[in-house]
């Protein structure tokens, strides 16, 4: 059952993650010609098709073996709602729609989701505790899912000061902005999830994953040095030029 | 938009550039020596909005991306190694989880012009990995030596003497260090030697002059490209001409002004490029700018006044300034400014016309006024019925007098900047059902309100509304002459209170719809004959519409009437966000220009404005 859910989460994240990907590519070819090459686009591209296609194999791994990790489980359910409610927005704003929800305020689901996320991570410490009580080896393979998982948390710390900044301004939150904040940390913790099981074990690092992984590290590091020469205002790309960060109310 | 280039590389255009393109009028007789100065200058103009990625990469930032791409690329492939002994996997761990975060640190960090963290972090982070590798791997030695030196030498092409030195005095006590501390590396002289000649030659005989000398190149480019931005961008039209009145070089403002393409301006005469005119006269400059004779005698900074014909014959007045400047044939070139002077003279010619257009709307019920009050005076026999019908007739012109001059001095307030709307929660369908009431027991006109009764609260000023509704039913009742239906309503979506006058009048063309908020406009001169009015209205409710946070827009057709649509935002809905705006697509189903891309979007909620094509 666990092995179930896992794997069909991923694909499914896979899938969305890809597709987002070539979501992001047309939008950057219809963009190209008016504001030229976006570095952004491209980052965001790159961090795309190496997400999607490693949830799809790592889905591909887990049915394979058969060996799904509670942990994993735990992970994937995490960041699925997330992960799907972006797509979801993107998808109506790639038909018209405004692609975002105004949040008035802040309901208890979104007051509940700092005590959510500490919980899990408290239940995941405790968990990798258990996991690994009985010892285990941790080799060079397992590097990648380790900066991933820094950098990942970079880009999420870039999120949330956005989205308090934003609610402070707004009076409520941006849905869109809470999705992503919410996606980025999950997805370093899945693999944080995934070393834990390596390293005793349950799971197999393959040579596939472990490149798409190593793509997905520089991918990560060209997308934070964007995102961070953009606040900085010395890289100008579809922004408003060499203004420097600018925490702007952004309200749907 | 066009490829910014400076001098420098103008004879490199490519004969597909914008240089080769031929002149529009220039005279046979001048076309070699256009094509010369074509080849000898270029025309400044705008940044490409196309894919440009920046080529000038300073060097520690090239370091930069040269360290991570390096320690990625040896982290990985250690971890692709089918089997490591306990020491290489300590290795490539060093690699992974020390180099690779560091590195990109410092990439991060040398996103930041000058950052000492990238310039002098580092290279110290290589010799420290160096180092770690020099103690775990010592039959590594040699290539760690080796490292040793291409830190150093990398760090002295970029930071200069005094940080290669400091950091080959590290290298030395890091190989000494490693060499004594029991870790097994064993180097003869013959390594050793050479090792730290190495170090030294590329610490003290580097000449930082090279350094230096390519930071003042790259300065150079950068005041260079700065001062082409400038000009590029200002909104007055620059020209530079040699003395015989030929265009040497000029910014995309004064090629707009020209109606030339870019690189189509250089070669010409003032005369054939321009056509300016003073008075009477066409300017010739053949035999010296006359400009700049015009200047003489007044004050340079006020200019001197010209006109010519723009690209659909019509008179485009200009106030132009010229002088010389020293070029480098020893000679003097005259830049010239013209500064388009259209709206400036259109907003005079508007306040002529209000001046006569307010004369006459308040000379009307004066005249009335006195003739009624003539007659009180002269008469002293009037019936009680007369009298109190004359008095009903100055009392109503009289309030047709107050009604003008509040309505001219809430347009004053408003350009001064005076009015404050306070914000406050309403309900507009009370208020938009009692005005309807009220102009049509005032005007005698039946204005219909389809208001729904359950409309949210919006945010706002009551008196505000009651002015701009007033001022739109005003409008749509003057201009349906023929008692077309006037239809008040009113819609509402989760952000935004749409409130609609729509009526059956004359309507107006695109062209009048695009000025029709302009102050002092009227759609037609002859309007104020016809309808009256100061043509102040409509600028009134776009101005108080505004500062209630909301938009409002106008949809017409000549013969078919006009709606009004004023959004207001909902009480409940956030303070800021942007305006219903036109539609996400295109007639052709493409996303329009104001989609929220997901490239737009991610950069949204990183704080980071998206900017519009």
């Amino acid at each position: 059952m666990i092995t179930d859910v896992v794997v069909v989460g991923n694909f499914v994240l896979g899938v969305v993650y890809t597709s987002y990907g070539l979501i992001t590519i047309a939008e950057l070819k219809r963009g190209w010609r008016t504001m030229g090459v976006s570095h952004f686009g491209l980052a965001w591209i790159a961090m795309a098709f190496t997400c999607g296609p490693h949830h799809l194999e790592h889905g591909l791994h887990v049915g394979a073996v058969g060996h799904g990790g509670i942990l994993d489980l735990v992970a994937v359910l995490i960041g699925f709602p997330a992960g799907v409610t972006w797509f979801l927005l993107r998808l109506e704003a790639l038909r018209g729609g405004r692609g975002d929800r105004f949040i008035p305020g802040t309901p208890w689901w979104v007051a509940a989701l700092p005590w959510i996320f500490g919980a899990y991570a408290i239940a995941l410490a405790t968990g990798v505790a258990t996991v690994l009580r009985d010892g285990g080896h941790f080799g060079p393979r397992l590097t990648p899912n380790l900066l991933l998982l820094g950098l990942y948390c970079l880009i999420g710390y870039y999120l949330l000061r956005t989205q308090l900044a934003n609610r402070a301004v707004a009076g409520g939150w941006s849905l869109s902005g809470l999705a992503l904040t919410v996606v980025f940390p999950t997805c370093g913790l899945m693999h944080v999830t995934f070393v834990v099981y390596a390293t005793t074990g349950q799971y197999d690092v393959g040579w596939h994953g472990l490149v798409i992984d190593w793509l997905a590290v520089p991918a990560a590091i060209y997308f934070l040095w964007v995102v961070r020469s953009l606040s900085l205002g010395t890289l100008t790309d579809w922004n408003e030029g060499s203004t420097g960060a600018r925490l702007e109310t952004v309200a749907a | 938009m066009t490829t910014m280039r400076g001098p420098a590389d103008a004879a490199t255009a490519s004969p597909g550039s914008a240089h080769a393109d031929a002149p529009v009028a220039a005279a046979p007789a001048a076309a070699p020596r256009q094509e010369a100065v074509r080849g000898r200058r270029t025309i400044w103009s705008s940044h490409r909005a196309s894919a440009t990625f920046d080529l000038d990469i300073p060097s520690v930032n090239l370091v930069a991306r040269i360290r991570v791409a390096l320690a990625v690329g040896v982290a990985a492939t250690g971890s692709f190694l089918p089997s490591l002994t306990r020491e290489q996997s300590a290795l490539f761990l060093i690699f992974g989880l020390v180099w690779v975060p560091w590195a990109t640190v410092v990439f991060l960090a040398s996103a930041r012009p000058n950052s000492r963290l990238a310039l002098v972090g580092g290279p110290m982070g290589d010799l420290v990995v160096l180092f770690g590798v020099q103690l775990v791997a010592p039959q590594a030695a040699e290539v760690v030596l080796l490292g040793y030196v291409v830190v150093v030498a990398f760090a002295a092409s970029s930071g200069g003497r005094a940080l290669a030195g400091g950091l080959a005095m590290l290298a030395l006590v890091f190989t000494v260090t490693a060499r004594y501390a029991g870790s097994g590396q064993d180097f003869g002289a013959m390594v050793l030697v050479p090792f730290c000649a190495a170090l030294l030659a590329i610490a003290f005989l580097v000449d930082r002059t090279t350094t230096l000398r390519a930071r003042a190149a790259v300065r150079a480019q950068r005041y260079r490209t700065r001062a082409e931005t400038v000009l590029a961008h200002v909104a007055d039209a620059v020209i530079v001409t040699d003395a015989t009145g030929m265009v040497l070089e000029c910014n995309p403002t004064a090629c707009t002004l020209a109606g030339l393409d870019t690189g189509d301006m250089a070669g010409l005469s003032c005369k054939q490029a321009l056509g300016l005119w003073s008075g009477q006269r066409e300017l010739d400059c053949s035999e010296g700018c006359e400009i700049l004779r015009l200047s003489e005698g007044a004050d340079a900074r006020q200019g001197v006044e010209l006109w010519r014909r723009d690209v659909s014959g019509m008179r485009q007045p200009l106030l132009a300034n010229a002088a010389g400047v020293p070029n480098d044939a020893g000679g003097t070139d005259v830049v010239h400014s013209l500064r388009d002077v259209t709206r400036i003279k259109q907003a005079e010619e508007a306040k002529t016309l209000f001046l006569a257009t307010a004369s006459h709307e308040l000379k009307t019920p004066l005249t009335v006024i006195r003739g009624f009050a003539d007659v009180l005076s002269d008469y002293d026999s009037l019936s009680d019925n007369t009298r109190r019908e004359a008095l009903g007739a100055i009392s109503a012109r009289a309030e047709h007098l107050t009604q003008i001059v509040e309505r001219l001095l809430l347009s004053s307030r408003i350009e001064s900047g005076a009015v404050s709307i306070p914000a406050e929660d309403m309900d507009v369908t009370p208020i938009v059902d009692e005005r309807v009431r009220a102009v049509g027991a005032a005007t005698g006109r039946h204005a219909r309100s389809t208001m729904p009764k359950a409309l949210p609260r919006v945010q706002g000023s009551e008196n505000a509304l009651i002015t701009v509704v007033d001022h739109l039913l005003d409008n749509a009742l003057k201009y349906s002459p023929g008692g077309a239906p006037v239809v008040v309503g009113a819609t509402a979506d989760e952000q935004w209170v749409t409130i609609t006058v729509a009526d059956g009048g004359i309507g107006m063309d695109p062209d009048q719809v695009a000025h029709c908020f302009d102050k002092f406009w009227q759609a037609e001169s002859t309007d104020v004959r016809r309808f009256g009015g100061t043509g102040i209205g409509l600028y009134i409710v776009q101005s108080l519409v505004e500062a209630m946070g909301g938009t409002v827009t106008v949809t017409s057709a000549r013969g078919e009437g006009s709606t009004f649509a004023c959004n207001l935002r909902r009480a409940d809905a956030p303070r800021v966000p942007a305006p219903p705006g036109p539609a996400a697509h295109d007639e052709q189903g493409q996303p329009g220009v104001g989609e929220v891309t997901s490239i737009r979007e991610f950069m949204r909620q990183i704080g980071i404005p998206g900017r519009q094509a």
